[in-house]
């Protein structure tokens, strides 16, 4: 056999050995790995909802348990309807987008989430955005997956930053939408101060990191304006406690 | 004791830890050596990963050193090499979610840390195969320790914790000492880095 004849068949009897190892590994693996995501994802909306404290450690139960009792998933069409999506599924052709309701004690409704996918300097931003359900101040902010530079744009994943959005508003005074921006250092130093409560702390050395955060939020929170709409004139009557949850809104009804 | 210190396995095994140490003194694997020492808990899961890729790679490829085709070594020993990172990867994040989260990219760059390549090549390809495998092993540890030398000064004056548990008591906050928020960026572990390899050439009377 010639010299490369036996290099060619090295090169493949390795590359067969080496797929089906890391084929089966991966296969093997895949149910643990999609499970602890599953986990990972709760308990960020649960962190956005403000249910469970930074820095404790849950069991996977406690977390499931946490997710079925305050958590339901729903959809909003593009009128800002909430509709049942768990027959359907999201339809974003039809301009379904998804929404978590964040239910008290009473299976009344605490606040709404709004999943965040967003471009980042070096990557997709993903993250949960919970607001009131008077429909304009936020509760709470997490962001879970990211690729920006650790110690600069990676602040955004550290309890100050997200912290930061707290009670910041969607709207100005006038009750005029216009999402939440990030400053470009200390809100108090580079706003107005009667923009303030649109405007949330910015990372030093992480200008752009901001400003993409800041569009990509105004983007999403556009298209979710309607049902914030609905929220803010009080339109929204959900009865949780049914199954299928079902919500209607005034403005249809009459 | 003396015999042992004299056989060719221990000198393998003992030469990467101190006398020819992968970071200190052959100042390589330094970029994850910066990242993912801030904390503890990461530096000791990269130092293990680490140890386990450096030292099967070793052995696998001191074991096929006699049929690899001399022209196209260096990509089989990639392939081996990044089969191994990413069977690492894929156990981490099966079973250790939280941690494969912060090490995110750097399991995947041990395939690019040059000390695997450099043992596969300098090493394993002259070798047995029992000989190798306790070679990727020195080397493991010699940069794992340095890692975790480095996580526990940058935990420990970051954060005033250990493995996350407080060691900085409160009475000390309270009496005005405040974390060096300098220590958990990578200029920190630079400095720290340069002060070991000061204080390894000044212990071993080397200028």
């Amino acid at each position: 056999m010639s010299d490369a004849l036996k290099s060619l068949a090295f090169a493949l009897a390795l590359c067969l050995v080496c797929g089906v190892m890391l084929t089966t590994a991966a296969t093997r693996l895949k149910p643990i790995q999609d499970e602890n995501m599953r986990i990972d994802r709760n308990i960020n909306i649960l962190k956005a909802a403000g249910l469970i404290e930074e820095g404790k450690t849950y069991t996977a139960e406690r977390i499931d348990a946490l997710t079925d009792d305050h958590i339901v998933r729903m959809g909003v069409d593009g009128a800002g309807r909430i509709i049942d999506t768990a027959m359907t599924g999201d339809d974003p052709t039809q301009g379904v987008l998804p929404v978590y309701l964040v239910t008290g004690e009473d299976r009344e409704i605490m606040s709404y989430i709004i999943p965040i996918n967003t471009r980042g300097l070096w990557g997709r931003i993903h993250g949960y955005l919970a607001v009131d359900t008077d429909g304009s101040t936020i509760t709470g902010f997490t962001i879970y997956q990211h690729a920006e530079t650790p110690g600069l744009g990676g602040e955004i994943e550290k309890k100050w930053f997200q912290d930061n959005f707290m009670g910041k508003k969607l709207v100005d005074h006038h009750g005029n939408f216009v999402s939440v921006g990030v400053a470009k250092g200390r809100v108090e130093d580079s706003v107005p101060e009667d923009r303030r409560h649109n405007y949330v702390d910015g990372i030093s050395g992480a200008t752009l990191t901001g400003r993409y955060l800041a569009t990509g939020l105004a983007q999403i929170l556009s298209a979710y304006e309607p049902m914030s709409v609905n929220f803010r004139q009080n339109n929204i009557r959900c009865r949780m406690e049914t199954i299928p949850p079902w919500c209607d809104d005034e403005t249809q009804t009459n | 004791m003396m015999k042992l210190r004299r056989t060719k396995a221990f000198q393998t095994l003992a030469q990467p830890i101190w006398g020819d140490n992968p970071i200190n003194i052959q100042m390589l694997g330094i970029c994850s050596a910066l990242a993912v020492t801030v904390q503890l808990n990461t530096a000791v899961v990269m130092a293990i990963s680490m140890t386990f890729v450096i030292s099967f790679s070793n052995l696998t490829v001191s074991m096929l050193r006699k049929i690899i085709p001399r022209n196209i070594r260096i990509i089989v020993e990639l392939s081996i090499i990044s089969s191994l990172v990413i069977l690492t990867d894929e156990f981490l994040k099966a079973y250790y979610y939280d941690i494969s989260k912060q090490l995110s990219v750097f399991v995947g760059l041990i395939i690019t840390n040059c000390i695997v390549l450099g043992r596969a090549e300098s090493f394993a390809l002259s070798n047995p195969p029992h000989m190798a495998f306790i070679d990727g092993i020195g080397n493991g540890i010699g940069y794992g320790g340095v890692l975790v030398a480095v996580a526990f000064f940058r935990e420990l004056l970051g954060f005033g914790t250990l493995f996350g548990f407080q060691i900085i008591p409160d009475a000390m906050y309270a009496a005005g000492y405040e974390d060096a928020g300098f220590m958990l960026l990578a200029p920190a572990a630079f400095i720290l880095i340069g002060l070991f390899v000061w204080l390894q050439k000044f212990l071993s009377g080397k200028p």
